[in-house]
């Protein structure tokens, strides 16, 4: 009978379903229902749906028709926004072994040292660097990015830069644009040229200035070839070739305050386009920085605030006073001209700190478009520091703006990247509180319309009070009646399994991926309605000793579950 | 501003008392006395206080982050106007000392070093092309001796390591410059010849710069101590046709001074301070008084963000050791330098028409009470001692604990070797190849 039911309610696509949940799921239509979007800054849908298909946003809004194909998300109370994109970061290129200066083969000219010694390699394509499976690609898309601009380690002429999706099988995969910059840092090699700083900046003017030779004198010989002596090939200055066309950017590294400015003065000299990225101390010098026209990428990373010492000072009190047993007396020492001096000291530096911290918002006043950078910021800090941010002044609006809206613009995405409209890539995070607010997780994120389940871990400690383990007598309402069974779940976290019975079919089966998640327990099981075989989706909400939630057949309905632990004798 | 009734010591033009001095639009637009101040301008009343011009520094390494690009013995292409770093507090310190002008600095590991840069310490601003002095000549520093044969000879086993080697080095840079601008001229020729289809030569920045040495556009400061030495260059200069030359340290200077003076080459010394190296050993304190009496234009350095803080000081000592009139005296540390930099139509004494570059003293600057009260650039006051916060700092580093905060620096004096320690071999080893 319930076979008859749900030949009814699920389409004919859904009749082979694969019981290895390994497999990647077929189809990529997705539903988030019920879900607060916020289709960019300003724009917010309470309760909606969004609906992704083969990595694209089909549909936004109250009201819609979920597709029959599409796998439900339920997202009740959750915020979903577009997907975040990093400015400059090395995401998902593996950190390359830090040789020790001695253990390096000595370099005979220090003059005149390799190029690769010397940091000159802007022809390397960073793309063959990438290694998808590198912990920092989970990282940083587990706080919600989803598109990186990425750069390969190394000083002076790393290489190229190319803007990459956090998710995918192989490097091609994920890259979105190749070649998107040619990225430069001011600094130095260790004991060989260019070593300094000042050296890198003329022998970067030096490369550019070369580079525009070699290719003015390339175009003269291609309209004739015979009786001149053939152009030189060299891949480094060809490096600077689409540079030179104003095809793409330089990207710089601009941490602090007189580099960017340095980086500046080369700009000026030699006229390319320019992204600063990584920017910690911009807020000195804006109008010099929207005069330029260069495009921005602020640092997430911030100084740490100041920890209170007071305790500190009572500890030294009460060793000396260890001796004497009575309570010390509460006379107040006038201060001593060496601690006021620390204190100017002290609070000097606290308003440096907040400096860093006021950035942002410095740069949100004065007027400048600007996306963030996750190159030095640690991904443990990172939301931590945009609140930061935001208590300085920066509003939600314009801190949203810098991880989605902005950074699509700067780095020419708009068309399919930044907001949550229909046609854009479904690149989406849905985190379960407003996203800025204290504590608030992520839950899911879809780069390119594939999602990611974020393990919240920190959410294990609630795993203390919460026990799915043991005997369940539970009951399931269906169309045609109630059905009830028993189901026990065994095993240790991280690792549950267990079986269920139901009165239906009288049988008991094993249960799969048996998933605690704070107080949310899932998992499925088999069932065979004469000759079809179904897999059926149960996922509900444990309070103490009971728990309440939904079975799904499929995408198409959902019986509501109860149940209740049995007591142990 | 107004600056009223002073001991008014102009160096170039003698020195007058009871007398104002009127600075309008960065400029001395007045000296004389009973001058009106003009409607809404400041006035400092310096009644029995000794005015005279800001004081130059014609060796110095602050206000610059790098100072040596050791890593090759010829290096004309890197140049200190790209790193000037306007923030440094030493920046301040010197203005608390008088200063007003700053010759920033390559360092002396290299006997060709990098292009230096002419600062106005301009204190207060984050910008980094502000503090550069508009106009000024171009200038680059060459090293002789023990420096440059330490870091490359001894430390990396390339020449130069003996004296000889540093007269090649520099006679090769040059004649290869030479060559380079004659193949530049050759191409620029020939490509406006109708037809022409030719490569151009590379572009090499470092030639580029050796070769605006020999057309004469970049001063040339050498710092060197050995008399032997200092004849070198000077025939090296003769036979390349480089006459803007000047000399820093210059130790022995002393035995080659009508060679000096000669040639037209000036010199820039330490007024007592010797006998740190071997090459140092043979000096006196009487040198900048015989360079001085023997016609060559004589300044007194600091090459020390500590020293720089009283070269008037310094300079009074050749009173002692040389018996140095007042205002020749107080020329090595204004208009001497100045000439030395090529930016003597612009500042190093007080005349009307310069820049009003000016240090103010409580007791006058050569004696060892004198005290600096104001120092005014381009005519905005820098430095006031009765208002002189205790936390000049533009940027305060938010990750350093105040309590780590050092109050000496275990560097050694001579910010010269700065950054080639990584450089240095073993010596003894060296020697016994």
């Amino acid at each position: 009978m319930l076979a008859m039911i749900a030949c009814s309610w699920w389409p004919k696509t859904i009749s082979a379903q694969d019981e290895k949940p390994a497999v990647a799921p077929v189809g990529r239509t997705y539903a988030i229902t019920n879900v607060n979007i916020v289709q960019a800054p300003g724009r917010k849908i309470d309760q909606g749906v969004v609906v992704m298909k083969d990595g694209l946003i089909t549909a936004v809004g109250k009201g819609i028709a979920i597709p029959p194909e599409a796998i439900v998300i339920k997202a009740d109370s959750m915020y979903v926004y577009a997907g975040f994109i990093d400015g400059l970061s090395h995401t998902g290129i593996p950190k390359p072994k830090e040789e020790r200066e001695r253990d390096r083969e000595k370099v005979k000219d220090p003059g005149n040292p390799p190029a690769d010694r010397a940091g000159i390699t802007p022809q390397t394509d960073v793309r063959n660097l990438i290694n998808p499976a590198d912990k920092s690609v989970e990282e940083l898309r587990g706080l919600g990015f989803t598109v990186s601009q990425v750069v390969p380690y190394g000083n002076f002429l790393p290489g190229s830069a190319a803007i990459v999706l956090l998710g995918g099988k192989s490097p091609d995969d994920m890259v979105l644009v190749s070649n998107s910059a040619l990225y430069s840092e001011l600094t130095g090699s260790q004991n060989v040229y260019p070593s300094t700083i000042m050296a890198v900046m003329a022998k970067f003017r030096e490369l550019y200035k070369n580079a525009s030779l070699n290719k003015s004198y390339q175009s003269l010989y291609a309209t004739n070839r015979n009786a001149i002596s053939r152009p030189e090939s060299d891949r480094i200055l060809e490096a600077f070739y689409p540079v030179i066309d104003q095809r793409i950017p330089v990207l710089f590294k601009s941490e602090r305050v007189m580099e960017t400015q340095r980086v500046f003065t080369l700009k000026n000299d030699l006229s390319f386009s320019l992204i600063i990225g990584d920017v910690k101390e911009g807020w000195p010098i804006i109008p010099k920085i929207k005069s330029s026209g260069a495009k921005v990428f602020l640092s997430l990373d911030l100084p740490d605030e100041v920890k209170k010492e007071e305790k500190k000072d009572d500890k030294k009190g009460a060793k000396k006073d260890s001796v004497k047993t009575e309570p010390k007396k509460e006379t107040v020492k006038p201060k001593t001209a060496l601690d006021l001096e620390k204190e100017a000291l002290e609070k000097r530096k606290k308003e440096s700190i907040a400096l860093y911290a006021s950035q942002s918002n410095e740069f949100s006043k004065a007027g400048l478009t600007f996306g963030f950078s996750a190159m030095s910021a640690k991904t443990k800090d990172i939301q931590a520091n945009l609140r930061r941010m935001i208590k300085a002044g920066l509003s939600e609006d314009a801190a949203l703006a810098g991880l989605t809206t902005s950074p699509a613009q700067l780095l020419g995405l708009s068309d399919r990247l930044g907001t949550i409209d229909v046609g854009k890539m479904a690149n989406l995070v849905v985190s379960y509180k407003p996203y800025f607010d204290e504590k608030s997780k992520v839950r899911y994120v879809f780069v390119d319309g594939n999602i990611y389940k974020i393990d919240a871990k920190e959410v294990k400690k609630a795993d203390d009070k919460v026990s799915a383990i043991g005997s369940w007598s539970y009951s399931t309402e269906t169309p045609q009646g109630t059905a009830t069974g028993k189901l026990v779940i065994k095993g240790d976290k991280g690792s549950y399994s267990g079986t269920i019975t139901n009165s239906f079919t009288g049988k008991t089966v094993d249960l799969k991926n048996v998933e605690l998640d704070g107080n949310k327990l899932s998992f499925t099981f088999p069932y065979d309605d004469n000759g079809q075989s179904l897999t059926i989706q149960v996922l509900v909400e444990i309070d103490g000793n009971s728990f309440e939630g939904t079975m799904s057949p499929g995408p198409d309905g959902s019986f509501p579950v109860k149940a209740t632990k049995d007591p142990k004798f | 501003m107004l600056i009223k009734n002073a001991t008014v010591l102009t160096v170039t033009k003698g020195t007058l008392t009871e007398t104002d001095v009127l600075v309008k639009d960065g400029k001395i637009a007045q000296i004389g006395k009973n001058l009106a101040a003009p409607q809404g301008s400041k006035t400092i009343d310096a009644t029995g206080l000794f005015v005279m011009p800001g004081i130059i520094d014609a060796h110095s390494h602050i206000a610059i982050d790098g100072i040596n690009e050791a890593s090759s013995p010829v290096t004309a292409e890197v140049a200190e106007g790209d790193v000037i770093n306007p923030t440094q507090i030493s920046i301040y310190r010197a203005l608390g000392g008088g200063i007003t002008a700053v010759h920033a600095m390559h360092g002396s590991a290299n006997a060709i070093g990098g292009q230096c840069e002419t600062l106005k310490l301009r204190y207060g601003t984050f910008d980094n092309d502000a503090m550069k002095m508009e106009g000024a000549p171009r200038t680059i520093k060459f090293a002789l001796g023990e420096n440059p044969t330490r870091v490359h000879g001894a430390g990396n086993s390339i020449v130069p390591r003996t004296r000889m080697g540093v007269e090649f080095v520099i006679r090769r840079s040059f004649s290869d410059a030479k060559k380079y601008a004659e193949d530049w001229d050759n191409y620029n020729k020939n490509k406006l010849v109708k037809g022409f289809r030719g490569a151009p030569p590379v572009y090499n920045l470092r030639l580029e710069i050796l070769a605006e040495i020999l057309k004469g556009n970049i001063i040339i400061h050498c710092h060197s101590y050995r008399a032997d030495e200092i004849f070198m260059l000077l025939n090296v200069c003769k036979d390349f046709g480089i006459k803007r030359l000047v000399f820093q340290h210059v130790n022995e200077g002393f035995k080659v001074a009508p060679e000096l003076a000669a040639y037209g080459a000036m010199a820039s010394v330490f007024s007592d301070w010797w006998a740190y190296k071997f090459e140092v050993y043979y000096s006196t304190a009487y040198n900048a008084a015989i360079l001085t009496r023997n016609g060559v234009v004589t300044s007194i350095n600091s090459d020390d963000a500590e020293m720089m803080r009283h070269l008037y000081h310094e300079a009074a000592k050749t009173q002692k050791y040389g018996g140095l009139s007042d205002d020749e005296a107080l020329s090595l540390v204004t208009i001497n330098p100045a000439k030395q930099l090529g930016i003597d139509s612009r500042t190093g004494s007080l005349e009307v028409g310069k820049d009003a570059d000016i240090a103010i003293f409580k007791n006058h600057p050569l004696s060892v009470y004198g005290v600096p009260q104001y120092t005014i650039v381009d005519g905005i006051v820098r430095f006031d001692r009765a208002n002189d916060p205790a936390d000049m700092r533009l940027m305060v580093d938010p990750k350093q604990n105040v309590e780590d905060a050092s109050v000496l620096s275990d560097k050694g004096r001579d910010n010269c070797m700065d950054g080639t320690e990584f450089l240095f071999g073993d010596f003894s080893d060296a020697d016994k190849k």
